[in-house]
């Protein structure tokens, strides 16, 4: 975009509450494999669906959580993602965490074979 | 499998089980719990083989006040772990890509090469999130509007990398259009598309 237009673009949609960057949701969109080109719309409606998705699992983590002082805990997002079908694509990159000595007795108990790369 | 516990112990592993990534086996992260440490730090346990874009994330300020915008305000100050920032910046990235890669399949199908605002809504319903698909719908209607009343647009031009592989493909549906507009020096053009709404009546314009 020109940055004529860019500042336009800019406006309006900051105007109506966007509040993170187009160009790095373009970014992240383009580093897809087989993408070639994003139109305006759909980089806007990205954009404002990425919002609405922190916002959700935000609350859905902070209401399934312990919710102790008005804080929000990496175990409840942990335990959201596991719970929630909209958000189980996330299992992968939201492991629980787990401790040194409990993931030492967990491998006593099942022991890993040998990676067979 | 493993639990969650809450622990004074000052430094827990992080348990990957990243199948997809990996070949296979469990993933160790060292991760100090007070938050110094950046949950990236991928290098130590090269989950990577390649650049992957679940890289390239969005800013963490932005991310955490969006995050707090979305929980209810008790009057206490609302307190988000560093961890769970980080992480949900990695989340959001995982979104992005997850919306991408399934509207860059629909537009493959249709045999389009450029990703435009139905190909996204369609992949939201199909993923799970068509509880976004009314606000969004509103908020394209406005940001339009919004366009429009911007001072000395008669419509909106586009330079490289929006709009500039815009094909006859892309009107195949009946679309009334909402801005059109070619810009006779850069000899590209936006096109506003509505596909989702039919408004019956509208003349139909072409760009040929």
């Amino acid at each position: 975009m020109s940055s004529n237009v860019e500042e336009k673009v800019n406006h309006a949609s900051n105007s109506k509450g966007i509040s993170l960057p187009m160009t790095r949701v373009k970014l992240i969109m383009k580093s897809s494999p087989d993408v070639s080109s994003i139109n305006q719309e759909a980089l806007l409606l990205t954009t404002k669906a990425t919002e609405l998705f922190v916002q959700h699992l935000a609350l859905s983590s902070f209401n399934n959580g312990s919710g102790k002082d008005q804080t929000l805990l990496y175990s409840d997002l942990a335990n959201t993602v596991e719970e929630k079908e909209t958000f189980q694509f996330l299992t992968d990159i939201l492991p629980k965490k787990i401790l040194v000595r409990d993931y030492l007795k967990l491998l006593e108990e099942n022991p890993i074979e040998e990676a067979d790369n | 499998m493993e639990e969650d516990r809450s622990t004074t112990d000052a430094s827990q592993l992080t348990l990957g089980i990243s199948g997809e990534y990996m070949s296979g086996g469990y993933v160790l992260q060292s991760q100090d719990d007070d938050g110094e440490e950046s949950l990236n730090d991928h290098d130590d346990v090269g989950m990577k083989e390649n650049f992957r874009e679940q890289d390239i994330y969005l800013p963490i300020a932005n991310v955490a006040r969006i995050m707090k915008n979305g929980i209810p305000q008790t009057g206490k100050v609302t307190m988000i772990a560093k961890d769970a920032k980080e992480c949900v910046q990695e989340c959001v990235s995982e979104f992005i890509s997850f919306i991408t890669s399934e509207a860059s399949e629909r537009c493959h199908q249709e045999k389009r090469k450029t990703i435009n605002g139905e190909d996204i809504l369609f992949a939201m319903s199909t993923l799970g999130f068509d509880m976004y698909l009314e606000p969004l719908k509103l908020y394209l209607q406005k940001f339009r509007e919004a366009m429009k009343g911007e001072k000395g647009i008669p419509g909106v031009s586009v330079g490289e990398g929006l709009g500039e592989e815009l094909t006859d493909d892309s009107f195949t549906n009946q679309l009334p259009a909402g801005i059109i507009t070619a810009d006779g020096q850069q000899q590209n053009v936006m096109v506003y598309t509505t596909s989702y709404q039919q408004i019956p009546g509208v003349q139909q314009i072409q760009f040929s």
